[in-house]
């Protein structure tokens, strides 16, 4: 019993920061990287990524030194390491990853003002054991990382008709500049959150459905 | 001031992060340097090599700095053929009146004034409008084999022979005024130039002949 209660427990908190505490769906933090580098699909996936390690390193970390950092000294002490992180993120893409680097430079040194990744720091990876905050990192990294991809690539299925790079409505199409331009992605954006809340909408009718349901067979 | 036994752990706390992470930084800076350097490097060879002529040299190893006016100074990199003679230079050119702050362009140009090919190097400028001189080859080549005499250094909108793109005269505007700045500078520097490159050749050799 208990194998299969920790087992949903790190599923819930897997789903919780994947979709419905998703950092930038329900929340609308890290706006200044989504919005910035999200000019396409590819720009949106690796600024994602480095985010996610980012974010699982400082879980890691805060989990692992949270019983020995006293609480007045706590927010200081977590940017400390989520900066060091950040630098040791962007060293790397510098290093082995040059050309994304050229593309993404300005934006990874931001991830330190991510609010996602010290809100993490503080609201789980300080109250909650390594193997919960790695789970909690990995879900709403990949969130975040989900996020920039669809918002990437449906400025650039819009604004420049392709995808990946690739072309996908043609040689014809006429580039919509809008997309690809900062209003864009906050037009964008907005349509994309409109669809996420229908998705939650309907499902919890559904739920409330299924729910009232079960009371009627119970009470009949 | 006398802290109290809170204080201290709350100091020393602070401390020992940042140590720790400042040694992991000093060790993935150490351990990262040569490979930044190395990708620095192979940028700036596939650029160079994108705007000289076919050359058996390596333009960034006879690399040699030009002073300008003002204290400025510029990195030239020549080309030569295998006799060891000079047939074109590439160096970095900067307009610094684009839409949103300075490009770079880097500009090859033949011993006899003609431009080989230019790219930019980086700029600032709007995604979709003005980036179009990273991305329109045929705007950039536009410019190759134009000289000083052959050519009117300025957009079509300006009565010149180069295109401006739709929704953006400022930024080819701009690359076009300094590829011409460009040419300018090489044909008043050309003999100086020319000298340079032997001094610094020679400089070269007769290190290596030392070193022998």
């Amino acid at each position: 019993m208990a194998s299969t209660d920790t087992m949903t427990n790190k599923q819930d908190i897997f789903t919780d920061g994947f979709w419905h505490h998703n950092a930038v769906f329900a929340q609308l933090l890290g706006m200044c990287p989504l919005l910035g580098v999200t000019t396409s699909a590819e720009n949106g996936f690796w600024m994602g990524l480095a985010t996610l390690l980012v974010l699982v390193g400082s879980n890691l970390i805060v989990s692992l030194v949270r019983g020995f950092i006293p609480d007045e000294v706590r927010i200081p002490a977590y940017i400390v390491i989520i900066a060091s992180l950040v630098t040791v993120v962007e060293l790397s893409m510098n290093a082995w990853m040059h050309e994304m680097y050229l593309i993404l430079g300005l934006f990874i040194p931001l991830i330190v003002v991510n609010c996602a990744i010290l809100g993490r720091a503080e609201a789980f990876a300080s109250k909650n054991n390594v193997i919960d905050s790695l789970v909690d990192a990995l879900g709403m990294g990949l969130g975040f990382t989900f996020a920039l991809l669809l918002l990437g690539g449906v400025r650039e299925l819009f604004g420049q008709g392709e995808l990946f790079g690739f072309d996908v409505f043609g040689a014809n199409y006429p580039d919509m500049l809008l997309f690809v331009l900062p209003p864009g992605a906050f037009i964008a954006l907005g349509f994309i959150l409109a669809g996420v809340n229908l998705i939650n909408m309907k499902r919890k009718a559904k739920q409330e459905a299924e729910l009232a349901q079960s009371k009627a067979e119970v009470s009949g | 001031m006398i802290l109290s036994k809170e204080q201290r752990h709350i100091a020393f706390t602070l401390f020992v992060v940042a140590l720790v992470t400042v040694s992991m930084l000093v060790w993935v800076a150490s351990i990262t340097k040569e490979p930044i350097a190395q990708a620095q490097r192979a940028t700036l060879h596939n650029n160079i090599k994108q705007v000289l002529p076919e050359h058996s040299n390596d333009p960034v190893n006879d690399m040699f700095v030009y002073p300008l006016s003002e204290g400025k100074e510029v990195q030239v990199f020549p080309a030569k053929n295998k006799q060891g003679d000079v047939i074109a230079y590439a160096w970095e050119q900067i307009a610094p009146d684009g839409y949103s702050g300075t490009i770079r362009i880097l500009m090859g140009v033949r011993l006899t004034g003609e431009v080989v090919a230019i790219r930019i190097t980086s700029h600032k400028e709007t995604p979709g409008l003005g980036d179009g001189i990273t991305k329109d080859t045929t705007w950039l080549s536009s410019f190759i084999d134009k000289t000083l005499n052959n050519t009117k250094w300025a957009v079509k909108k300006d009565g010149g022979d180069f295109d401006q793109f739709t929704g953006a005269t400022i930024t080819p505007r701009a690359v076009v005024k300094a590829v011409r700045q460009g040419l300018l500078f090489y044909k008043n520097s050309q003999a100086d130039l020319l000298k340079r490159v032997y001094a610094t050749a020679q400089a070269k050799s007769m290190t290596n002949e030392g070193a022998k």
